[in-house]
């Protein structure tokens, strides 16, 4: 999985998003108009697209998309904060 | 209700932040309780090892282990259905494992035991059934449509129980609760900013909630005090709802 799906399947989900603004190094919760939903929707799209749970604790570690990316990725490998 | 003496409960989530509170209290005021939940490490020492405490470790979504549970239960004066989970989800990714893991626990689970507890004839005469609801069931919250719904059908189902069960003189109540700081208000804070936090926070009157504060009002709901209650739903909520059509 490279990181630039990762951020097209982001871009595609969140609408308001013009896509080409996210690179790796954007911090999420910089978000226009970020909400708590928002958290919820990161979760649950990495579960529903790569079958990874992110538990509260991961995301909270996260700060960047790639922080993000690097946690799914390190769990569909089987890792993971608690692994 | 300060005298429980000899009295016998049962609590499940009692590994959880607001049961575990339930199960010192009972104990400090003479009960013998049985208790359940799946992680017992997270239970004190000195609880684990009262001459009145029974721990039976369960997973009350595993009908093997739910029926082990109740050849391990003496007849009942009163019965807290604390377990439960969260797990928010938005509408739009909700798949049937995010329904069957939230309603299994939530809602299936409380049907069955209620059941099974009737069947063995565990329920006294008199014996009083407390469950643990939630403020979302009517007011609820991005996200957590699920858990919402979860509790609302809970409630629903309790007042059936208060309706059944009176011939016997067995009550039924819930307790719909806002927010109490446990594990449970900790994961949920992990989703927030901090500013969201201090806004939920700033909602409600008297503060958020203490497990002792839902402690007292099961003890009401299990002693003669409340005698009179069935089939009723208790706002416990720091004066939350005050604030709700704003
Ligand atoms: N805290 C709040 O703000 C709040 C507000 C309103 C209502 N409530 C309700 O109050 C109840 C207790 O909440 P809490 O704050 O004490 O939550 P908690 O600290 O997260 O505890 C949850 C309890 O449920 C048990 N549990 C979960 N899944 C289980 C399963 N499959 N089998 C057996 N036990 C299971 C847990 O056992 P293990 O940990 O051992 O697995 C734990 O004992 C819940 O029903 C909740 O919905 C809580």
């Amino acid at each position: 999985m490279e990181i630039i799906d990762f951020i097209k399947v982001i871009e595609d989900e969140f609408e308001d998003l013009t896509p080409g603004t996210l690179s790796p190094y954007s911090v999420f919760r910089d978000m226009d108009g970020w909400s708590s939903m928002h958290a919820l929707i990161f979760v649950a799209l990495i579960d529903t697209t790569y079958d990874v749970l992110l538990t509260g604790e991961e995301l909270k570690s996260c700060i960047t998309i790639k922080d993000l990316f690097d946690i799914t990725v390190l769990k569909i490998n089987g890792g993971g904060i608690n692994a | 209700m300060n005298d429980l003496k000899g009295k016998q409960f049962f609590i499940t989530g009692a590994t959880g932040g607001i049961g575990m509170v339930v199960v010192e209290e009972c104990l400090k005021r003479g009960a013998v309780v049985f208790a359940t939940g799946r992680n017992e490490s997270v239970l004190d020492a000195q609880i684990l090892a009262h001459p009145e405490f029974t721990f039976i470790p369960a997973d009350l979504t595993n009908p093997d282990d739910l029926s082990s549970l109740i050849k391990l239960l003496p007849p009942l004066d009163g019965v807290l259905f604390g377990a439960g989970i969260i797990d928010p989800c938005p509408i739009k990714f909700i798949q049937q494992k995010h329904i069957d893991a939230i309603f299994s626990i939530n809602f299936d689970s409380i049907c069955l035991l209620t059941s099974l507890l009737a069947q063995k004839k565990l329920l006294k005469d008199k014996s009083s059934l407390v469950f643990l609801s939630s403020v979302s069931s009517e007011f609820p919250y991005k996200g957590g449509a699920l858990y919402a719904a979860s509790k609302a059908a809970l409630e629903a189902y309790a007042k059936g129980i208060a309706l059944e069960f009176s011939p016997k003189g067995i009550r039924a109540n819930s307790i719909r609760a806002a927010l109490v700081e446990t594990a449970m208000f900790e994961k949920t804070k992990n989703a927030l900013t901090t500013e969201e936090i201090a806004e939920v926070v700033s909602a409600y009157p008297l503060g958020i909630g203490a497990p002792l504060d839902i402690a007292n009002a099961v003890l009401f709901l299990w002693s003669d005090l409340s005698s009179w209650m069935t089939g009723s739903v208790l706002n416990l909520d720091g004066g939350l709802l005050l604030n709700s059509k704003k």
